[in-house]
């Protein structure tokens, strides 16, 4: 591992009461950093993708922003109108949070290394449990090792909680790592929503290695969203791992808005009959970004189903990656598996890459996938047009329904309104 | 065509399970070496370009890790010290079957080749293990300047032709196989049809393996010069042996503006050959190639036809069937280089794994930067029969740019049981109803295929079908 | 104040003539009619008017008062004055029609100025209470999974809120049950007045039994071949439009003697 990512982490420790197992396993960590080799493009889960974006080298980790920063940050902390209950983080440090009734409920809602400290042995049991599927272990080795603080998210067996919950990642100066975690377990009969927000107070160049992972037990249902808004110039690793259990569902959707590159890693196990996952992600792409996603849709068990729908709108010179597997265990008959790719070309120079995936060894299966690539509507543009709208104007909205059709899966309104006002926002100006 | 012809062409699959004592006059040993690649220069009597080009390549075959990274790891059982990699009785095939030695007509008598060619074939080529031992065309395509030889006459008789395109379409460092047959090929068909020439019956030829531990690596170049048109057609079988065998073949097609090849395989290969076949076309301006390949037999077929669409308006097609029965893996699928403006390609594929059958589909559509008006569809779908069997599907597509539309849909599905049983409870056996339902599955894909081997195909189905319910 | 197509000749790009000099004038208040067979030129017309990039005009002129639209883009033609109500209204995934037609409004403010959301929504829901439109369509993506009729109702809702001076209703009637057109029909009515100008567009009479227009025309092979009152309507309706044809022929043969 590079000198500057490591040493100081372990040098200001972030969790004073932590147990010896969470230490050992993050020098473990640092040791398996140093001896995995970097991902080479023959590996065919970096296949299409630009290696050369980044050197850990040029980090270090994040430094803790001043006073007079926070405070210029916390009234950008909104989210949806209606939420349960705020944390804010700055560059790996908890700064805010605000009042929340859900402890009355039994829930637990803290921070990761408040976690480590007071439920250590729920932190232990599910904390970094999977290894990477797309060729990344080098990458969550150097997160498990430099993880310093993050979400953690507790809900009891049968407890609702209405109003999203949601933790802001604010990234401020140049050349700081920040490695976000996220916990979240809903125990069986629970359901909740949580939005993780990653936000950039500048424009500058970062690295940030995040590992957001869900346990949903049986016939629990859990609404995760992440908006990767962090700046144009940042490297962005992020990775999830979603177990769904019995009866059980999850909907996990991304907004993929910021990064140089950004490599997103998501894959749903599907563990128990009836489990359910729907994976959704929004990206808008422009000048030189790179967006590789890599997806999977793992049918453990019998009886399961899985939805994806990814779309990208394409920019400029930029480039995206789609790489979806859906795989079908040998017992996991009646399997219904969905896979959808679409991307929406806009510019001469920008890349669309679709590699979607079928691994099938079941019987009664119900799978199929689809990919297109193309331009806008002809006939969508001449219709706008025909009702007065310009046709930048019509491009524009166009593009926004494009993309809005994967945020109108969601069920929360509020928080609805606020993503496709992220999306807005970030189509202004083509 | 009269229902009697078509009864007449049926080659079925037990029909290739024989095989004759061997007696050959020139055998490069096992293994392989630059030893091995002088016999056959030697024995072939070769110029000195094409030597040093083989001996290059064997090079390159050594260099090559074997592409396990992505591909079956079954490729590692395959023993290159074992196999045989030149077996012949003579070097220059007849042009009668009257000539051709007695035991080795008789094996293509009971495939039906004589037959064939006397009822609908332009011109017929035999190879048996590494050379021809029969090749002849209709004298009126030779009055029009058909050239329809092997390719060691090929390159000895048309040396201009040959040199311009041989190993341009697809460069012997392609892949390790690729490379492989570069330093050892022998046999296969070099096609060249002048220009505005269109060829209206087929050409054929036919694949036979009859030795064990044999390798063979034909190699064929088809050359449509401008406006002319040419339907080639193979067909390959080999006897069941307890080792494994290898097939490995490199097909070039050049498609000149106007041009239109229609290439059609219907392999049926015994399940101890390793089947690593390199296809590729280009495709100049408003050419158009379309590939139709049936793959069923064999242990392990690895096989994706191309097209790379050099020129406006150039059109490629890729029509695939495979059908996987146990301890089979078809690894098939199809590549479609888009290299100029408004191009377009289509590729269907469609799979059937049966029992602990495997069936995988890899493609590879690229559209780069600054093209327009580029079209790509692809459909793979696949059928599963029992829930032992297995498939994949691994696409690739890149676009780069908008002005192109590309679309790709996969779907999995199985034969129903409640379907079963709806056409036992009205009097088909269960190998009758599976058979026809995996025949309703690929129907419409066969109904693109030439009529001859549409009968062909449908009764290698019946014959899995029945195999597998047993 | 008038539409004025002037000797308006127009092919597919590239393609073939589909209009061949044909003359109309389209008084603002009068409701004009245009009947034609099958593959005349009817649908032709309204996109080569709304400026669609399939057609390219080889002669003539289109005026909107007095001044020619054809250089114009399609939406500066609409915002010029001219609706469109389309025979196939597009489908637009994602964007709701509250959006959309928002969207057309905002596009005839001057830069700066913002529509005024309470206004906006109170004028939405006016007219679609006329037009039988529940609440739950504003949210609604733009014709998406519509039924025949609700895609109709759309159309004369957005004409509605966009106020044109000069409408092109091309084949309102086509997928529409009875109970569908009379809705439809009421609100193009509704619309009618001294500063409208409206073309229908049909193949069928049907319609022009709920929009009586002033003035109905034949159109024959790319032109305008009869102009009458309303009973002409009747007549086409009764007779088909053979008769129109073959007395073409009688006159054509009669005005142009055959070249040996």
């Amino acid at each position: 591992m590079s000198e500057s990512l490591l040493q100081a982490p372990l040098a200001a420790e972030p969790f004073p009461n932590q147990p010896d197992w969470f230490r050992d396993a993050r020098q473990q960590a640092a040791l398996r950093f140093d001896a995995l080799p970097r991902p080479s493009r023959t590996d065919e889960a970096w296949r299409f993708s630009n290696l050369r974006a980044f050197d850990p080298q040029d980090f270090t980790p994040a430094r803790p922003v001043g006073l007079e920063l926070t405070d210029s940050l916390l009234p950008l902390s909104l989210g949806a109108d209606s939420h349960a209950g705020s944390l804010v983080f700055a560059n790996d440090k908890l700064v805010a949070r605000t009042r929340s009734a859900v402890s009355e409920q039994g829930v637990l809602w803290m921070s990761l290394e408040e976690a480590v400290a007071q439920h250590p042995a729920l932190v232990q049991r599910y904390f970094m449990q999977s290894d990477s599927l797309f060729g990344s272990a080098k990458h969550l080795a150097l997160h498990q090792a430099s993880v310093r603080t993050g979400t953690f998210l507790y809900v009891p067996k049968g407890v609702h909680v209405e109003a999203p919950l949601q933790s802001f990642h604010w990234l401020a100066g140049s050349g700081q790592a920040v490695f976000p975690h996220t916990l979240l377990i809903a125990e069986e009969g629970s359901s909740v929503t949580f939005v993780d927000w990653f936000k950039a107070h500048n424009d500058a160049r970062n690295l940030a290695c995040g590992v957001h992972d869900l346990h949903v037990g049986a016939g629990a249902q859990v609404h995760y969203v992440s908006v990767q808004d962090w700046s144009r110039q940042t490297v962005a690793l992020h990775s999830n791992t979603t177990v769904v259990g019995a009866g059980a569902k999850a909907v996990h959707l991304s907004l993929h808005l910021g990064g140089s590159f950004a490599r997103s890693e998501s894959v749903s196990h599907l563990r128990g009959p009836g489990a359910r996952s729907e994976m959704l992600a929004a990206t808008v792409a422009d000048g030189a970004q790179e967006f590789d996603q890599r997806t999977l849709q793992d049918h453990g068990s019998p009886d399961t189903s899985s939805d994806l729908l990814y779309k990208n709108a394409l920019y400029n010179e930029a480039k995206t990656i789609v790489a979806g597997l859906i795989r079908v265990a040998p017992h996991a008959h009646r399997t219904d598996a969905y896979q959808k790719v679409r991307n929406l070309v806009l510019s001469a120079e920008a890349e669309a890459v679709s590699l979607p995936g079928l691994e099938i060894l079941a019987d009664q299966v119900r799978c199929s996938h689809g990919a297109t690539t193309g331009e806008i509507n002809r006939e969508e543009l001449f219709y706008m047009q025909a009702r007065g709208i310009s046709e930048s104007d019509a491009y524009r909205l166009i593009t926004y329904g494009f993309l809005n059709e994967v945020i109108e899966r969601l069920p929360e309104n509020s928080l609805r309104v606020r993503l496709q006002d992220s999306l807005q926002a970030r189509l202004q100006g083509h | 065509m009269s229902t009697e012809t078509l009864s007449q062409l049926d080659v079925d699959r037990t029909r290739g399970d024989f095989h004759y004592p061997e007696q050959h006059t020139f055998d490069a040993g096992s293994g392989l070496s630059h030893a091995t690649v002088d016999y056959i220069s030697n024995v072939k009597g070769e110029p000195d370009w094409i030597r040093e080009f083989r001996h290059k390549a064997l090079d390159v075959f050594f260099s090559k890790p074997m592409p396990t990274h992505w591909a079956s790891a079954d490729l590692e059982n395959i023993i290159f010290e074992k196999i045989r990699y030149y077996l012949a009785n003579a070097q220059r095939p007849t042009r009668s079957w009257d000539e051709v030695p007695d035991d080795v007509k008789r094996t293509f008598e009971r495939l039906g080749i004589p037959e064939q060619e006397r009822k609908f074939l332009a011109g017929v080529e035999a190879q048996f293990d590494s050379e021809a031992v029969y090749s002849n065309m209709k004298k009126a395509l030779g009055d029009q300047g058909v050239v329809f030889v092997g390719s060691t006459d090929g390159l000895k008789e048309h040396p201009e032709l040959f040199k311009k395109w041989f190993g341009k379409v697809i460069p012997t460092g392609d892949n390790k196989f690729s490379a492989l047959n570069s330093a050892v090929f022998s046999g296969g068909s070099f096609i060249y049809v002048p220009p505005g020439v269109k060829v209206k019956h087929p050409l054929q030829a036919y694949f036979r393996i009859n030795a064990e531990n044999f390798g063979q690596f034909e190699r064929t170049l088809i050359i449509a010069d401008e406006g002319s048109e040419v339907m080639y057609m193979e067909g390959c079988t080999a006897p069941k042996f307890e080792t494994a065998t290898l097939h490995s073949a490199v097909v070039e097609l050049v498609a000149l503006k106007g041009a239109k090849i229609q290439y059609v395989t219907v392999q049926n290969w015994s399940a101890n050959v390793f089947n690593l076949v390199t296809k590729r076309a280009i495709a100049h301006e408003e050419a158009e190639v379309k590939w139709i390949d049936c793959n069923i037999g064999s242990r392990l077929t690895m096989k994706y036809p191309g097209v790379i669409l050099k020129g406006r308006k150039a059109r490629g097609e890729v029509l695939s069937i495979a059908l996987a029965n146990n301890g089979q893996h078809q690894d098939t699928g199809a590549k479609m280089i888009h290299a100029a403006d408004e191009t377009t390609s289509n590729i269907i594929a469609k799979s059937i794994s049966i029992g602990k059958g495997r069936s995988s589909y890899r493609g590879l559509v690229h559209i780069p930067k600054h093209l327009k008006g580029c079209k790509n569809n692809t459909e793979c779908d696949a059928l599963l029969i029992n829930s032992t069997s297995r498939t994949d599907t691994y696409p690739a597509i890149t676009v780069r740019g908008s002005g192109n539309s590309v679309q790709h849909e996969a779907s999995v599905s199985q034969v129903s049981a409640e379907q079963i049983f709806y056409m036992q409870q009205r009097g088909l056996s269960e190998a009758q109803a599976m058979s026809l339902s995996v025949n309703g599955f690929v129907n419409d894909l066969v109904r693109e295929f030439p009529m001859e081997y549409s009968v062909e195909l449908k009764r290698l189905i019946d014959l899995e079908m029945e195999d597998s319910v047993g | 104040m008038s539409l004025v197509i002037h000797n308006l000749h127009a092919r597919v790009v590239g393609g073939q003539q589909i209009l061949r000099g044909l003359n109309l004038e389209i008084e603002k208040g009068s409701v004009h009619a245009i009947m034609g067979p099958n593959g005349s030129g009817k649908s032709t017309l309204s996109k080569v008017i709304a400026g669609h990039p399939d057609y390219e005009v080889t002669a003539g002129e289109v005026l909107l008062d007095g001044v020619n639209v054809l250089g114009m883009e399609p939406d500066a033609r609409s915002r010029a004055g001219l609706f469109l109500a389309f025979q196939y209204p597009v489908e637009i995934p994602g964007v709701s029609n509250a959006n959309f037609i928002r969207a057309a409004l905002q596009a005839r403010l001057a830069a700066g100025e913002e529509l005024e959301a309470t206004e906006y929504y109170g004028d939405l829901y006016k007219e679609m209470d006329r037009l039988e439109i529940p609440r739950n369509f504003t949210a609604r993506s733009v014709n998406e999974g519509f039924s025949g009729g609700e895609k109709k109702r759309n159309e004369v809702l957005q004409m509605a809120m966009l106020k044109p001076a000069y409408a092109i209703l091309d084949e309102t009637d086509s997928g529409l049950d009875i109970d569908a057109l009379k809705v439809v029909s009421a609100g193009v009515n509704a619309l009618r007045g001294p500063n409208l100008g409206v073309l229908v567009i049909t193949h069928y009479q049907r319609l022009l039994d709920y929009i009586t227009p002033d003035v109905v025309h034949v159109l024959v092979g790319g032109r305008i071949v009869r102009s009458a009152g309303p009973e002409l309507a009747l007549e086409l309706e009764a007779k088909g439009y053979d008769w129109i044809r073959d007395e073409l022929s009688e006159a054509a043969l009669a005005a142009e003697p055959v070249l040996a």
